[in-house]
């Protein structure tokens, strides 16, 4: 489909816009028309006209507007020179009134970006709108802006429009946060390649998580230099385990009697009930907390009078199917993470009160032996 | 009660990560320190013949626990509990899925000395990619932490507790 008009349109980069003036006009009640047929949100048209009516449907006065108003403004000049591109791709149109509109192709693709620059929000200023128009022309017209960052990426640029694009870096790189998505932002004098573009995105994920790293690990970030960072991490890596294993070897010398009365209060004072359920085997309690750890917390400290309700099996531990895998992994730890706490309860006796011995059952006995097995 | 003084204090302090997008928040503190001190008392029970082996169960009690706390998600936590279980259990168990080793999209080159370092000393590092690893490692690190300050407020609550029971111990005894 190559219209006359259009080509005209298109080689006339001059300060002339008369002729689209006049063409717009017609174009405003041809958009009339082929809203009130279809519907507001274009369900009933095919996918890529669909996002078209859509995109036209609700700011079709204000892409009209924005033709006129474009029309006046200087950046039309190099959108011209770029809209010679899609004079050659195919239009989807989405209904009857197919025959309308070849005609006005390359000015409903225009109106189409427009309308979709609208539907961001006006701030999206001229340099914002030529930033993402040399994307669309290669992209397909009727779905730019969620493809529009995608594209970007992949699609590789011709050598014009580098150029094009590169002569208004300047302003564009400070409007990149304005757009609602994340992209990468092709800057000065860098290549913009795929691969370049995804090397660099890359790096900044790296760069990002050794800044993480580097806030982490104290005395730091007066480092500079990857390297440095890097050897001061691994000694602080290194100095954690050997602070673990030195503290576990204290913890072994301290005296081991049964020192129960300080670790219940400790507990008791800590935490609420804790909920066990000795299941065959491969049960892990201690995953089930997991997924709930925060409301868990909040419900364990109401339910403070039924301590060690064994029977207990409240509904948190449904998502327990996520963890199938890490219960199979802890399998062997499961023998040792809920006993424990079969132990602690028949200790009792030493402390106050508030445990309610009379709920060791013929389970706890068999787990409790389970546990001195070991 | 002096621990958990210490210990609230710590918690709340341990929770001001700047960056909340990358790292996923822990849970809380004193779940860690329950399994914790569960497992402790469990080791104290179980007779065990030396001091070392003790030692040597009770930091792999502690690494274990550490795991656990952080979650399945992770991929040091996994190979941290394999490795536990591994060396507990010396016959193979059955092969567990493991996408992150089974799909590598790019092997990881040993060449630079600090990686290679780094890869070594975060448990489950040898098939990440580079990005992976420095998140991994920031996770571990959290947690080590949080691990190191649970032991060492507990070592100074036993001993706390320790002197004022001998304290009182020799006081009556003074009275009487």
């Amino acid at each position: 489909m190559e219209p006359p008009r259009s080509s005209g349109v298109g080689i006339d980069n001059s300060g002339e816009y008369s002729p689209e003036i006049a063409e717009t006009l017609r174009f405003e009640e041809e958009i009339q028309s082929l809203i009130h047929p279809s519907s507001f949100d274009g369900s009933a048209a095919p996918t890529g006209g669909g996002s078209f009516t859509a995109l036209l449907g609700l700011p079709a006065n204000q892409a009209v507007e924005l033709l006129h108003d474009s029309g006046a403004r200087e950046p039309l000049a190099s959108r011209i020179r770029v809209g010679e591109h899609p004079v050659h791709r195919p239009f989807h149109l989405p209904l009857d009134c197919s025959s309308a509109f070849p005609s006005n192709a390359t000015l409903v693709d225009r109106a189409a970006r427009f309308s979709v620059f609208a539907a961001e929000g006006s701030p999206a200023s001229s340099s914002g709108r030529l930033k993402a128009e040399p994307q669309d022309s290669d992209s397909p017209p009727l779905d730019p802006i969620p493809t529009g960052p995608a594209k970007r990426k992949d699609t590789g640029r011709s050598k014009a429009k580098v150029t094009a694009k590169k002569s208004k870096n300047a302003e564009e790189n400070t409007d990149g946060d304005k757009l609602p998505y994340v992209h990468v932002r092709a800057r000065r004098g860098q290549a913009t390649d795929n691969h370049s573009l995804a090397e660099r995105a890359r790096r900044e994920k790296i760069n990002a998580r050794m800044k993480l790293l580097q806030e982490l690990v104290p005395g730091c970030s007066k480092i500079t230099g990857t390297a440095l960072v890097l050897d001061e991490i691994i000694n602080h890596v290194q100095t954690l385990q050997r602070q673990v294993e030195f503290l576990s070897m204290r913890l072994a010398a301290v005296n081991p009697r049964i020192d129960f009365s300080s670790l219940d209060s400790y507990l008791s004072a800590e935490c609420g009930p804790v909920t066990v359920r000795n299941g065959p085997g491969g049960v892990v309690v201690d995953p089930s907390l997991w997924p709930t750890d925060a409301t868990a917390e909040a419900t364990r400290r109401l339910l403070v009078p039924q301590f060690w309700h064994i029977d207990l099996v409240p509904p948190q531990l449904q998502p327990q199917q996520s963890l199938t895998t890490w219960e199979r992994d802890g399998a062997a730890h499961s023998q040792l993470l809920p006993n424990p706490t079969t132990s602690l309860f028949l200790y009792d006796p030493a402390n106050s009160g508030d445990t309610n011995v009379p709920h060791r059952t013929a389970k706890l006995k068999t787990a409790e032996d389970r546990a001195l097995n070991l | 009660m002096g621990v958990i003084d210490i210990m609230d204090a710590k918690g709340t302090s341990s929770l001001g990560n700047p960056n909340p997008n990358i790292l996923t928040p822990h849970p809380s503190k004193s779940s860690v320190a329950i399994r914790f001190l569960r497992v402790l008392s469990l080791v104290r029970h179980t007779a065990s013949s030396s001091p070392s082996s003790r030692a040597c169960r009770i930091r792999r009690a502690a690494c274990s626990c550490m795991a656990y706390s952080a979650g399945p998600r992770r991929a040091w936590s996994r190979a941290l509990l394999r490795k536990l279980v591994r060396r507990r259990r010396k016959p193979p168990r059955r092969d567990l899925p493991r996408p992150a080793a089974i799909i590598r999209r790019r092997r990881p080159v040993g060449g630079d000395r600090l990686e290679v370092a780094l890869r070594r000393v975060v448990p489950g590092g040898a098939g990440m990619e580079y990005c992976r690893l420095l998140e991994e490692a920031a996770d571990y690190v959290k947690c080590l932490v949080m691990q190191v300050r649970l032991m060492q407020s507990i070592v100074d609550f036993e001993s706390h507790v320790h002197s004022v029971n001998k304290r009182s111990e020799i006081d009556p005894g003074d009275r009487n």
